[in-house]
């Protein structure tokens, strides 16, 4: 192939893709997903109703307006413990902006006489709800624990950590991002 | 078998797939690599310090653009959590780190590309299937029959549509003759990818979307290749202005 050939060749291939790009663009892409509930970032968070340990019913979709962080953990699971102290630190510290941590137990792979004793040894504030059934944890599509959601003000997932500790300082940047 | 793969590299273990891409891709560059008259030491040495540099740069990066709550937790900095990263900040640090090597080893700029050719094609594979397992980087739902079932539709499986232009790309210029001008095994590869991602993107669901619908991603890709072709060119004809 000679110079001006290849330079034909190149030409053709950028008007093409360039075409393609214009042809293709579609703005409504980003409001499909966020009306779709799913367990990624971009997606509705899907919806659930667990009762606490101490007995209330909570339901995620009566919290929008709030920045919620829904972390799946049970407390066999050693990254599951070691992040607690870091959540219960940010949760004094966010809740009176508008931040909510639930904190749903996979107890149908957890012992409920285990819960109370952890939540002392580790003087949790923030609600503990009791996934007796693992019908959330399969609607999170749960693999590992501990999962976090980070959930915005509209419901819309906008960040996932899969496995743990969660630090500190990652807990704050998903914090503050979901704040926004 | 596509629920196998992606209980058995569900995340974070998606990563590893990353790491053997890595490693794989080492390898195959390395036999090549006197082609292109790199030595294998200087190739492992440069690619040893770029991803170390990717590592640790995607770090301090991620910490810059967060700087109150690193200040809060300056700990925060050693923390094993892979999500602490910025990968941007991090291929930005690992050029300049490899640059910098190469430079100080006077190592042959283009023809250093070019022996990294294989390394880098078997990472876009590695990361085409790390998106499969995590199952990032989604599709829009279809009706079409292989669509793949992920986050609750069936939808364009863009991570095997990823996986397989990569291959491809990768089958072809491991098969090809080599152009004898350096440079051009490289650029080929990079206007080769910015093309596959250019139809690609399309059936993605999760692209930042620009002025009013433009998929930012594809435009970004666009922009590679143009300047890849114009770099062939270069590489051609160095005499042309």
């Amino acid at each position: 192939m000679n110079r001006s050939q290849r330079i034909t060749l190149y030409i053709l291939v950028l008007i093409a893709s360039a075409a393609w790009i214009v042809l293709s663009a579609d703005g409504s892409a980003s409001d499909a997903i966020a009306d779709t509930p799913a367990p990624q970032v971009g997606f509705a968070a899907p919806d659930f109703t667990l009762e606490t340990s101490s007995g209330e019913t909570v339901t995620l979709s009566e919290l929008q307006g709030n920045a919620v962080l829904v972390n799946h953990w049970a407390t066999w699971c050693p990254p599951c413990r070691a992040e607690m102290p870091a959540m219960q630190k940010l949760y004094d510290e966010y809740k009176d902006q508008g931040f909510v941590i639930l904190a749903v137990n996979s107890t149908v792979q957890d012992n409920p006489m285990d819960i109370p004793p952890f939540l002392e040894e580790y003087g949790l504030t923030f609600p503990i709800l009791l996934d007796q059934t693992g019908e959330v944890a399969r609607a999170y599509q749960i693999r590992s624990l501990p999962s976090s959601y980070f959930i915005n003000r509209l419901g819309i997932i906008t960040e996932v950590v899969i496995g743990g500790p969660m630090s500190e300082a990652l807990l704050r940047t998903r914090i503050e991002e979901a704040l926004k | 078998m596509l629920e196998l793969f992606q209980n058995i590299f569900a995340p974070p273990r998606h990563m590893i797939l990353l790491v053997i891409a890595a490693w794989l891709g080492l390898t195959l560059a390395e036999k090549r690599a006197e082609r292109f008259n790199v030595s294998k030491d200087d190739l492992n040495n440069v690619t040893f310090y770029g991803l170390l540099a990717f590592i640790v740069g995607g770090r301090l990066s991620f910490a810059l653009q967060n700087l109150v709550a690193f200040t809060k937790s300056p700990l925060g900095v050693f923390s094993i959590n892979p999500d602490l990263f910025d990968a941007t900040g991090g291929i930005f640090v690992a050029i300049l780190v490899a640059m910098i090597y190469g430079q100080r080893k006077q190592l042959p700029f283009w023809s250093t590309l070019d022996a990294l050719t294989p390394f880098f094609a078997v990472m876009v594979i590695g990361l085409g299937l790390s998106h499969l397992a995590a199952g990032t980087s989604f599709g829009y739902a279809t009706d079409l029959p292989w669509g793949i079932d992920l986050w609750n539709a069936p939808r364009h499986p863009t991570q095997i549509y990823e996986t397989l232009a990569s291959l491809l790309i990768f089958g072809l210029l491991w098969s090809l003759k080599l152009n004898p001008r350096s440079g051009v095994h490289f650029l080929s590869f990079a206007a080769l990818t910015a093309l596959s991602q250019i139809i690609i993107l399309t059936f993605r669901a999760d692209t930042p979307i620009v002025l009013d619908g433009y998929r930012q991603m594809q435009i970004l890709a666009w922009v590679v290749l143009a300047v890849s072709f114009f770099l062939i060119e270069r590489r051609l004809n160095p005499e042309a202005k």
